[in-house]
């Protein structure tokens, strides 16, 4: 610990890239995560990493800690090439890392979980006086004897920065650190962070999908999308909006090329036979935010889907914060935002696997009493779950069986399923929902994506739901089962049922809703219109900024 | 026969039927706090068993035999570690197969084979022994016995203390961040099962040699999951985990000296009582558990 005021002595000029990529690219099969990436990280600046999901951040940083082998491209440690096979060769070449999960220990103390990792015997007042001297150093108050379970999230990300700064990196990395800290909290981290990176010479990267945040913090930033650098600049030489435009991409083509596949959503009032629950998208929305409270309420009719200031935390962390959202019958809603907002919880919870610590979920204006298993389902709500192989369907039943599974009493007498009626519905099913299957009998696992999508589309859908929220459902599907279930779902609606689509794709969100609310940090940032979504608007929501 | 002689013979009985326990307790402890919910523990002890007494009988020493005992617990362990940490094989599956296994193998054995009976030698401290009432039970014993002296210090400190049980902990606790953090997950757990394997081996293989002289089909009887339901009982605490083997022991003392103290009580009640103590413990420490987080859960890397 003592060589590092030393070793920020004698560091090459600050101009000297701590780490340099270059055309560093890595493919998924055909999904590719990382192509072509050329970065170069400074000593002394904090380099932002801007970008959506599945743009490739992450594996990048996989990439640098060895958790990931790259294809191709080079990884620079100053002038010198070098490889990064597991997370030992990190350490080893100063590349730190402050996860932001798994990576402490509850049940272990402070400084329990500061040593993890190292060899050697174990002295405990040594690492106490290190955890210490390192918290002091950087402004980190923490008590080395605490046991980490016990610890605020904010306190957690300090023990983590402690392990990290204690191995003495030159490259920081920190992964969406502020996703779990207040306000407060977060200044408090980009204090010590400036610290690191002024007085003790070292380069920060910060991934991030707050605009805010990168603004505030960062010396230098890069936007990465699907997976290649679309840009790069000085961070004091652009502005939020622009960073907005460029993070979410594809402008205004995307309108016309839905239009162009006849996937434009309904404008106007739906044709479901009900006065619309909302103004028509072509009333501009006063502000952004306000519209989402504002609207559904004008009319005298419930909206089919209310959840009501809906708050969950999950060990200590607000995972969803007071989240409100109304969706009129015969009406589609996208919920956007970038992974790991709280979508999933949501998703969890409309699926009756999490109780809110808090707020109501309302159907057709009556509540639901969330405790009672299956609640939700009796009261019409129809999920497609996000992860279809966990809690969509039942691998290896078969495509019969996960079809009635929700409706198993009206195929079955005197306690005993009946395999003809059952295979009756099945079948009714299949023809209607074009499900290619081998056999009823067959096992859903034999089936192709789509077609197991289908099949919990089928079976949520044959229940007369009022409400369908589909979390996620196109995710992993070729072109034309996504266009099937885009068509289904807008059919659904036309239908008359309240439709809340859950997605991280923009394009598809675009596609389907008339209305688009945006998720962040698990509040509703904002709600517009599809007409007014412009990129750059959902960008600075996205990124947590009211438009 | 006085008061105080029954007490001293049900004591020292308890004793004895609790060294074993003590042990494989120390051995399972250990491995549930890595993580692995060690089922296989009974097979250790039974194999351990017949194998000290086979070896005695072969070298005419008991102390080979409680070697060889040792050796078949480790055997066990290196067994049940590969195919649970290395294979991924359901642990609580590989348990039950191994104890089927070994009791078929040893009832097997024992038929066809027969052997010398062989025990290891008795301790008597002088001194203490003369102290009333505990004297002869806790300082007239087989040595293996005062073993315990050792392993059970050592357990501890090995746990609590030492750079390897902070691993272990981890690795019980939250596998992925102690992956995350440079800890070899699967072999740190491996490494906790042959700690268990040679102490069970050791508990086994005294039942045999120290405390019987011979084999018999099935002696250990149960004792691996008497054990498990210790450690369960402790609350994954060593003491505590003791503690429950020590009132296991007495309740075995107390349902073989029954008749002898001419009290009708059903036995089988006093078999059960365990188990019955270990189904409160667990009803009583649901609230405040400390069960370690991923026991029984295997670890394979990138899944969460």
């Amino acid at each position: 610990m003592t060589t590092v005021d030393e070793r920020a002595r004698e560091l090459t000029p600050p101009s000297t890239p701590a780490l340099r990529l270059r055309g560093i690219s890595k493919r998924y099969g055909p999904v590719v995560a990382a192509d072509n990436v050329d970065l170069d990280v400074n000593r002394g600046e904090i380099h932002g990493l801007l970008g959506e999901n599945g743009a490739g951040k992450s594996t990048l940083m996989k990439i640098l800690l060895g958790l990931v082998q790259r294809d191709s491209g080079t990884i620079m440690r100053g002038d010198t090439p070098v490889d990064v096979h597991d997370p030992q060769d990190a350490v080893a070449l100063g590349i730190g890392m402050v996860h932001q999960h798994f990576s402490l220990i509850d049940a272990l103390t402070v400084w329990e979980n500061v040593i993890l990792g190292d060899t050697g015997r174990i002295d405990r007042a040594a690492a106490c006086r290190q955890v210490e001297e390192v918290s002091r150093r950087y402004g980190l108050p923490i008590d080395p004897t605490a046991r980490v379970e016990r610890l605020s999230a904010g306190e957690r990300q300090r023990v983590e920065l402690i392990k990290c700064l204690r191995r003495d990196p030159s490259v920081l990395i920190l992964d969406e650190p502020t996703s779990v800290l207040t306000q407060a909290e977060s200044a408090e981290l980009f204090t010590v962070l400036r610290h690191v990176v002024r007085a003790e010479n070292r380069a920060v990267i910060l991934i991030s999908h707050k605009l805010a945040e990168i603004t505030a913090a960062t010396d230098q930033v890069t936007v990465l999308r699907k997976g290649k650098v679309v840009f790069h600049s000085a961070t004091s030489e652009t502005t939020p909006p622009e960073l907005a435009r460029q993070m979410v991409g594809r402008d205004v083509s995307l309108r016309a090329e839905g239009a162009a596949l006849g996937m434009l959503p309904v404008d106007g009032p739906v044709p479901s036979g009900e006065p619309p629950a909302e103004p028509p998208p072509e009333t501009p929305a006063e502000s952004a935010a306000a519209s989402s409270d504002a609207a559904p309420a004008t009319t005298g009719t419930a909206p089919a889907l209310r959840l009501r200031d809906l708050t969950v935390v999950i060990d200590g962390v607000t995972v969803l914060s007071d989240l409100s959202l109304d969706v009129a019958p015969g009406e589609i809603v996208g919920l956007y935002g970038v992974e790991g907002n709280g979508q999933s919880t949501l998703g969890d919870l409309l699926s009756g696997l999490i109780l809110p610590s808090s707020g109501a979920v309302e159907l057709a204006g009556r509540p639901v009493e969330l405790e009672r298993p299956g609640a939700l389902h009796r009261a019409g709500l129809g999920i497609i779950p996000e992860d279809r192989h966990s809690s969509g369907v039942v691998l290896d039943m078969s495509v019969a069986e996960n079809l009635v599974m929700k409706s198993i009493g009206d195929v079955s007498g005197r306690g005993f399923v009946s395999r003809r009626k059952m295979h009756a519905v099945a079948r009714r099913l299949a023809a209607e929902f074009n499900i290619v299957a081998p056999s009823l009998d067959a096992p859903v696992r034999s089936l192709s994506g789509g077609n197991q999508q289908r099949v919990v589309l089928a079976r949520e859908l044959s229940a007369g739901p009022g409400v369908l929220v589909a979390a996620q459902p196109t995710h992993g599907l070729d072109v034309g089962a996504i266009e099937d279930m885009y068509r289904r779902l807008r059919d659904a609606a036309s239908g008359g049922v309240a439709v809340l689509l859950i997605s991280t794709e923009l394009e598809e969100v675009m596609a389907l809703a008339s209305r688009i609310a945006v998720i962040c940090s698990g509040r509703i940032t904002g709600v517009l219109p599809a007409a007014e979504a412009t990129a750059e608007r959902l960008g600075m929501l996205v990124g947590g900024v009211a438009a | 026969m006085s008061a105080a002689d029954n007490i001293s013979t049900i004591l020292s009985s308890g004793i004895r039927l609790t060294v074993p326990l003590a042990f494989a307790a120390c051995g399972e402890y250990l491995a549930e706090r890595a993580g692995t919910m060690n089922i296989s523990l009974e097979a250790m002890m039974l194999g351990a068993a017949f194998g000290s007494v086979a070896t005695a009988s072969a070298t005419g020493s008991a102390t080979a035999g409680l070697v060889a005992g040792v050796l078949i617990g480790l055997l066990i362990g290196l067994v049940h570690g590969n195919l649970a940490h290395r294979l991924e094989v359901n642990t609580f599956v590989v348990g039950l197969v191994l104890n089927a296994l070994v009791l078929g193998l040893t009832s097997y054995l024992i038929t066809i084979s027969s052997f010398d009976s062989h025990q290891v030698s008795q301790v008597s401290v002088p001194w203490l022994r003369d102290i009333p009432l505990i004297g002869h039970p806790l300082f007239v014993e087989r040595w293996p016995v005062y073993l315990l002296l050792l392993v059970v210090p050592l357990t501890w400190w090995l746990v609590e203390r030492s750079r390897w049980g902070l691993e272990l902990r981890a690795v019980g606790e939250q596998p992925q961040a102690a992956d995350v953090t440079g800890i070899r997950v699967n072999l740190r757990r491996r490494q906790a099962l042959l700690w268990c394997g040679a102490l069970a081996g050791l508990g086994g293989a005294y039942l045999a040699v120290g405390e019987v002289g011979s084999f018999n089909q099935n002696m250990t009887a149960g004792r691996g999951y008497i054990v498990i339901a210790a450690v369960i009982f402790g609350a994954w605490r060593l003491g505590r985990t003791l503690l429950g083997c020590v009132l296991f022991g007495l309740a075995d003392a107390m349902r073989l000296a029954l008749p002898a103290l001419g009290l009708t009580m059903n036995s089988q009640l006093l078999v059960v009582a365990p188990y019955l103590l270990a189904l409160v413990a667990m009803l009583v420490f649901t609230t405040r558990n400390r069960e370690p987080k991923s026991l029984g859960q295997p670890f394979v890397r990138g899944s969460t």
